[in-house]
């Protein structure tokens, strides 16, 4: 009751509060927004999955050079492009996944980390298809999206619908047993759970849907780099994630929002952001391992005894 | 593609700079090596280290960039880093051993975040090169060719750091704690070695190791902010494709690596990168632990 509740509030909080929002803040929105699918999209196999993949930039990344390919390349409609970016990053997520997800633990880390890399490289220097450092530049909005206003609207559906769908995933029978190839991968085998092909299928979509996210966030930016695929974009959404609390499917988002809050706020009052960056990711996994909502979920349940329902928690 | 004439002395020079490269890395990637070897923490913050080294090092030259200021810097710099290091290992990594996996890589890179922030406060954000050292300022010609008599100084370290680390590991007593740490550090533990200690020392020689690094890079090209996410993704693949925890490894995969490097920049300047990942991927791909590792337990 009260989860739905919040989750309505939340919507109509992100539809009224431009309203009442500057043309920066609009922007700041846009930017909340997209984050928040690729960390929701990570988090499916990071804090469901239990999969510690340090690559997830390649999906974003993908998603993002598709789009601004399909456009200064191909001159189709970036819509086109936003279609084509979740099944090139699919295919690619299929790739990649079918050799990762063999692989477990700090293996399963080290070659996401690998494949993402070396997407990076080849972005980095493949200069006639991918424009190489200089990324590609003046992707044009069409008219009605042109607007940063109108510009949020468009994400903000998309991204609902996404997260609608993520939701169902991590919901249905599919969801749970991942969760429980997470806990105790022996006995969801005994149970019949082929955990390799649930895994990859996982990895697929997390890839699908950070594709998505890369897509949209060119299409907003109006230009691709390829410091979108470097493994600093990766740690993004793990941080994110632990930030917010990777045991609960709006976990990432918040993390998202705390993420882009802080980094407002302390840039207003000095240069060294990574630094009070660091400090507090420090602070958090030495002090607080289970993130933020889970931090919060504990006060709540220490306070209200007879606490139920409340903040689902999949742990 | 540039046209290039492949004589004895082109090949000769191009061996003699993938090995320039290979000493380097091995310098790094077997101090990233050694700690993973005995502590299982995959140190994101040694490349923090190295940079560090490179900047102390800088910052000793040019005050007074006549004089032996260089050997000065090779001499202490080093220590200074490893000191600095030891006291990262009592506040932070001694309270993460028994973590996840997880919680320990983004331990380290809240270290990579912050040291590149403190190095940024101290040295701002601008470039510093400094010159060779005394003697090793003019190029000595290998057959019809030139090469930079610096980078045969470089070559030189892998092999003492090499029997250094040999050295520590095989002959001396609190190197054969060190190997039993690795086997089981529990055991130990258990039969009353201070682990800890052992610990300290593994990540203190670590920082050492990479801050020589930087140090020794430092005259061959531009000291700045972003060398040390720059290196850690080298060493790391350096010590992915020989096996993390493998001094062998460490140095079979940095010879591969710089080698790959040099040859790879001149046949084919946009694919080399890209080749370098590839190696690593299908090491891990095939060999998950690497050449010369182990199985993880």
């Amino acid at each position: 009751m009260i989860y739905r509740f919040g989750i309505i509030l939340l919507i109509l909080i992100l539809l009224f509060i431009p309203v009442f929002a500057t043309p920066y803040m609009i922007l700041l929105l846009t930017e909340l927004v997209l984050l928040s699918l690729f960390s929701t999209s990570y988090n499916l196999i990071f804090g469901y999955g239990g999969m510690v993949s340090f690559g997830h930039a390649a999906y974003f990344g993908l998603g993002a050079y598709t789009l601004a390919i399909a456009v200064k390349k191909y001159g189709l409609s970036p819509f086109v492009g936003l279609i084509l970016a979740p099944l090139i990053g699919g295919i690619f997520a299929l790739i990649i996944g079918w050799f990762c997800v063999r692989t477990v633990r700090l293996y399963f880390a080290l070659l996401t980390l690998a494949f993402s890399q070396l997407f990076y490289t080849i972005v980095f220097q493949w200069y006639d298809f991918t424009g190489g450092s200089d990324g590609i530049h003046g992707i044009v909005r069409p008219e009605v999206l042109s607007p940063s206003l109108n510009f949020y609207y468009f994400s903000l559906g998309i991204v609902i619908i996404c997260m609608v769908f993520l939701w169902r995933i991590i919901e249905s029978p599919f969801g749970w047993s991942l969760r429980a190839i997470r806990e105790n991968v022996e006995r969801a085998q005994f149970l019949g759970i082929n955990d390799r092909l649930y895994r990859l299928i996982a990895f697929i979509l997390s890839g699908c849907f950070a594709a998505v996210a890369g897509a949209l966030y060119t299409f907003f930016q109006r230009w691709a780099s390829p410091d979108l695929l470097f493994w600093t974009t990766s740690a993004e959404p793990v941080l994110m994630c632990i930030l917010g609390g990777m045991f609960n499917f709006f976990g990432p988002a918040v993390g998202t929002m705390l993420f882009i809050f802080l980094r407002q706020v302390i840039t207003d009052y000095t240069l060294y952001w990574p630094f009070v960056l660091g400090m507090i990711l420090l602070f958090l996994v030495l002090f607080i391992p289970q993130g933020i909502t889970g931090f919060v979920g504990d006060i709540l349940r220490k306070i209200t005894k007879n606490y139920s329902g409340g903040v689902k928690n999949a742990s | 593609m540039t046209s290039i004439t492949w004589g004895v002395d082109t090949i000769i020079l191009l061996i003699l700079s993938g090995l320039t490269k290979a000493s380097l890395l091995f310098i790094v990637a077997a101090g990233l090596s050694l700690v993973f070897g005995v502590l299982r923490i995959i140190n994101l913050a040694h490349g923090s280290f190295y940079m560090i080294g490179a900047f102390i090092a800088a910052s000793i030259v040019t005050r007074n960039p006549e004089g032996p200021s260089f050997w000065f810097a090779i001499a202490i710099a080093p220590f200074i880093v490893a000191i600095f290091g030891w006291i990262i290992e009592l506040a932070v990594l001694r309270r993460i051993y028994r973590s996840e996996h997880i919680v320990q890589l983004l331990a380290t890179y809240a270290l990579i975040l912050i040291l590149g922030d403190v190095v940024r406060m101290i040295w701002g954000a601008e470039y510093i090169s400094i010159s060779f050292p005394q003697p090793l300022t003019k190029p000595v010609s290998i057959m019809d060719s030139y090469f930079p008599s610096y980078n045969l100084f470089v070559i030189a370290w892998a092999p003492l750091i090499a029997l250094f680390l040999w050295w520590f590991v095989y002959k001396t007593g609190i190197g054969c704690l060190v190997r039993a740490a690795v086997s089981d550090a529990e055991m130990l533990d258990a039969l009353g070695i201070n682990i800890q200690r052992i610990f300290s020392i593994v990540f203190t020689i670590g920082a050492f190791l990479a801050a020589l690094g930087g140090i020794i890079v430092s005259p061959m090209g531009s000291i700045g902010l972003g060398m040390d996410l720059e290196i850690l993704i080298e060493a790391f693949v350096v010590a992915v494709i020989g096996g993390l925890g493998s001094f062998a490894g460490a140095l079979l995969g940095s010879v591969i690596i710089g080698l790959m490097h040099s040859f790879g920049i001149t046949i084919a300047p946009r694919m080399a990168m890209a080749f370098i990942f590839l190696a690593m991927v299908t090491v891990l791909i095939i060999r998950p632990w690497g050449i010369f590792g182990e199985k993880e337990r």
